[in-house]
Parts: C-alpha cells; structure tokens; sequence
C-alpha cells in the first residue's frame, strides 16, 4: 500500500540513459528503489541553453526579474515596482510603491500594492523582434498610507459598524502588454521592454455593482491603468 | 496568424509617428473619463461634478417659485449609499410631483466615502427635474470622504434662504471627529440662525446625525439644542441616519425632529410648510 504511490514513477524509467538501464538489466530483478537511485546519481543536466522560457534559470531570490513604471489603476498617479516572473513567463508577480499628491487627496497618499497576473499566451509578430501578451488576468491587494485619511477600524465605532477597510483594498484586473526584445540579459535571455495596461476594479465597487445589478453598469466600477515594464 | 502579425508589424514600420499619435489622442480621451483613476480614495473631479451645492442654489433661485405666499413644498429624503437601483426610482417619482421647489438629502450620499460613489448618485439625481440639496453624512466623512464630498458638493455648513425660510444644513457627525467637541460648529449655527431678517416666516436645520443619537457629540448636545431652541422661529430639524421616518419633541423645549426614510426603503416625505411653524407631511411611495 505505502509503496502504490510509486508506481508513477515507472514512468520516468524510459528517460534513463541507456547505460543506466542496461545496468539494471544486469542487477536483474532490479528492485525498483535501486533505478531510481541510479536516476537521481545521474548529473544534472547542462546547464540551461539561451532559448530557455524566461524565469526558469536559478536566479539569486534578491534579485527581480523585471522593473514597472505605471499610472493609474487605482495604484498611485505614479508607480514604481519590481517583480518576478515564473511559471515559463506565464505569471508576473510585482510589487509596487504608488504615490497620490495632496492636490487629489487630503494628505499625499502612498498606494503599496502586491499583485499577480496570469498571461496564458505569448505571441512572437513574425520573425520581428515585437511580442504580444494579449490577455492577462490578474488579482492584487493595496495598502494606502496617508496621514490625514479618515480610518474606518480604529475603534471610533462598535467593531464592524464599518465592514470595511478604508486603507485595504482588494482587486482583479484584465490586461495586455506589447514588448520588444532588445538584447540579451546577463543569463543570456531575450530583454524586453513592453508597455501594458491594466483594466480592473476593486472589492468596494464590486460590493455596490452586486448589490445594484441592472441598475449600476460595469463601465461605471471600471478603472484604467498604464505601464511600462522593462526585464533586468 | 504570423502574417497577419507581421503585415501589421511592417504597418506600423512605415508609419512610425502613427504610435505615439495614437498613445497621444488615447490618453487626451481618456484624462476626462471615470476610468483613470489615480486611487478609489483621490478627490479630483471633472467640473460636471463639481460644487454642486452652489450649481443647485444659483438654480433653485432662478426657477420660478411653484407655489404662492409663503407657501414652500419639498422632498426630504436620507441615505442614498449603494441605493443606486432605488435612486432611479426615486428621481421618477419626484419628477411627476406637483409643486416640489427642490429635494432635500439628509447625509450619507455614499457608503464607503468614495468620490465615484458620489458621482453615481450625482449620474441618477441629475435627473431631477428640481435641484437637490444635500448635507454631509457620516459614511460620506470616511476614508478621503469629507474632501470628496467639498470637491463634489461644497461646504460641510451651509445656510440659504427661499420662500420666506432659512435653511440652516450643518455637519453633526461628531463620532467620525473622535468627539472632538468641535462638531458640529455650534457658534456656526448661532450665528446662522440669528436675526432672520422681516422676509423670513421660519427657519429650518438639516442635519445627518440627531442631537438625541449615540453618534452625536455628547459634551455638544445641550448647548446645540440650546442654540436652536434659542434662536427665532426655527419650524423643525430634519435628520437622517436612522434610515427610518420618525416625528417628535424629544426635548422639554418643544423642538420637533423629522427623521427621514433612507433610499432603500423606497418611500420618501413631502413637506409643505406655511405660517411660522405650519407644516404637513406626506408619504410616498416609489
């Protein structure tokens, strides 16, 4: 029964080099612990070749893939941020620093944001050097620091008179981007710089389009963003 | 696929000013739009929604006045956060009302405190056929709320007057100050409802939170119902938060307390108000 979960791994048999099997012809009957012994004593394989996908080379964890500038989507007038790409260039995870001026707040606002986006295609236009992410979706979480907004957790009223956090926003969004290779990175992957936008909205206006179906349209809870995005 | 790519790629080759005229024409479209948007909690606003309260006022003055004498008819109606569905209704309802000069809204116009929010409301009660008027609500103070609601509406304390009354509308949301003794600005209200000049038959205070709530201010209750007991013919004080209508003189002094229905309960009053301190009260339902 313990050793049932195993037999998967018959599967990885053919992928031996010859050698290895004929040795364990030799040791017949080979038990199966000992080819999976000499699977795991084989050298890894050479290192990664150029056109491997983005995000799969060993990378020190310190060190982001790729850098964002961006405005608007309800992440800060202005934003910078870093992140990583994994999953073979599918998933972006960022992390971003936004800043509102006082002009357009009652104190300046700083808008920290964590997000992840999913782009299931890469499309290359040709033999040309421009790459499509046509879709993306994506979740994020914001904090907004600001000294002179108004909490609506802080104890003012009985806990949960206010559902919500006034400072914590929760929010999905849809995307695009458009890049251009231009060079090589220090581990010989393709750079790109690419523009994206970004199209969401957050929990407090989806709480007010679900309370209103019909009544509230869904351009009126959408939010626009642009940015730039450019590999390390 | 690929060559449909790369024919648009050899496009936009031979015409390299085409990108940046696009991003260009893109972006001036959409600076005006609700979709940029630099945080849920930013307080800018395009100039349609902007100063409301004094756009209302300049056309509550120019319209002619719907009844005679001293006699003034209006809406008064509370609450209108994440109502949007009955806001529609609402605005049907009024519009096929006989005599109405203008509609009253007693505070908390959004939930969360959020411009876009207000701007929603604006987007249904904009089709008023009269202006309305409203006075700030404690949901309406959250968050950037209280800037939000000056940039879309105007002063937390404001006064006019119209047909033979002063309306007298004043920030009492004490607990989202901490209680700070402070609000609402009771020497403002004094002086607001003082020496009504020979023109004036009565006074009339709006207010969001009543004197008589857990939520007012309790050092501030006695000296601002002193204030408007004192002061010369005030008719009544009309309130919302409760989201409930409700008539009566919780005090010794005699002073009457109009709470309103909120949105959601799709019933609002018309009040009609003549002589010093006559006044009649109608449901109706929407």
């Amino acid at each position: 029964m313990s050793r049932a979960f195993l037999l998967p791994l018959l599967l990885l048999v053919p992928l031996l080099p010859a050698a290895a099997q004929s040795d364990s012809a030799t040791a017949a009957p080979a038990p199966l612990p000992a080819a999976l012994a000499l699977a795991a004593a084989e050298p890894a394989p050479a290192e990664p070749a150029a056109v491997a996908p983005t995000g799969l080379t060993a990378q020190p964890w310190y060190r982001p893939h790729h850098l964002l500038l961006q405005t608007a989507a309800g992440q800060g007038l202005i934003t910078a941020g870093v992140g990583y790409t994994t999953l073979r260039g599918r998933v972006d995870l960022d992390v971003l620093a936004g800043y509102v001026p006082s002009k357009y707040s009652i104190t300046p606002m700083g808008i920290f944001t964590a997000k992840a986006g999913y782009s299931p295609w890469t499309l290359h236009l040709g033999q040309s050097r421009w790459q499509v992410r046509p879709f993306t979706v994506g979740a994020l979480v914001s904090h907004t620091a600001s000294r002179g907004l108004n909490d609506s957790r802080d104890g003012k009223y009985e806990p949960g008179y206010y559902w919500w956090s006034s400072r914590t926003r929760v929010g999905g969004f849809v995307g695009g981007k458009v890049s251009r290779v231009i060079g090589h990175n220090r581990y010989g992957h393709p750079r790109t710089l690419g523009a994206y936008y970004e199209l969401g909205t957050n929990d407090l206006y989806l709480s007010s389009i679900f309370t209103n179906l019909g009544a509230l349209g869904v351009h009126e809870i959408l939010t626009l963003g642009f940015g730039v995005k450019y590999d390390l | 696929m690929p060559q449909l790519f790369s024919a648009f790629h050899s496009f936009l080759r031979r015409r390299r000013g085409l990108l940046p005229g696009v991003a260009l024409l893109l972006s001036s479209l959409l600076a005006g739009c609700d979709l940029i948007e630099f945080s849920p909690n930013e307080t800018r606003t395009p100039e349609a929604y902007h100063d409301l309260t004094r756009k209302s006022l300049e056309r509550l003055q120019q319209q002619p006045k719907p009844l005679g004498g001293d006699t003034v008819r209006f809406v008064f109606i509370g609450d209108s956060q994440r109502f949007y569905e009955e806001a529609e209704a609402f605005t049907q309802s009024v519009n096929q009302l006989p005599g109405v000069s203008f509609v009253a809204i007693a505070g908390d116009i959004s939930d969360f405190g959020l411009i876009r929010e207000m701007r929603w409301v604006h987007d249904r009660l904009k089709h008023l056929n009269v202006p309305y008027l409203t006075v700030i609500g404690n949901h309406d103070l959250v968050a950037n709320g209280r800037e939000a609601y000056q940039q879309v509406y105007g002063p937390l304390n404001y006064s006019f007057e119209y047909g033979s009354t002063r309306f007298v509308f004043v920030d009492t949301n004490g607990r989202e100050y901490g209680f700070n003794g402070r609000v609402p600005n009771v020497p403002w209200v004094q002086q607001a409802l003082a020496n009504p000049g020979p023109g004036i038959r009565r006074q009339v205070v709006m207010s969001h939170v009543p004197p008589h709530d857990a939520d007012f201010d309790p050092q501030l209750v006695a000296p601002y119902v002193q204030a408007l007991s004192s002061a010369p013919r005030v008719a009544f004080e009309l309130n919302g938060h409760k989201h409930d209508f409700s008539v009566g003189q919780p005090y010794e002094n005699g002073l009457t307390f109009i709470n309103s229905y909120s949105f959601e309960k799709r019933q609002y009053l018309v009040l009609t108000l003549w002589g010093e301190k006559e006044f009649k009260l109608d449901t109706v339902q929407y």
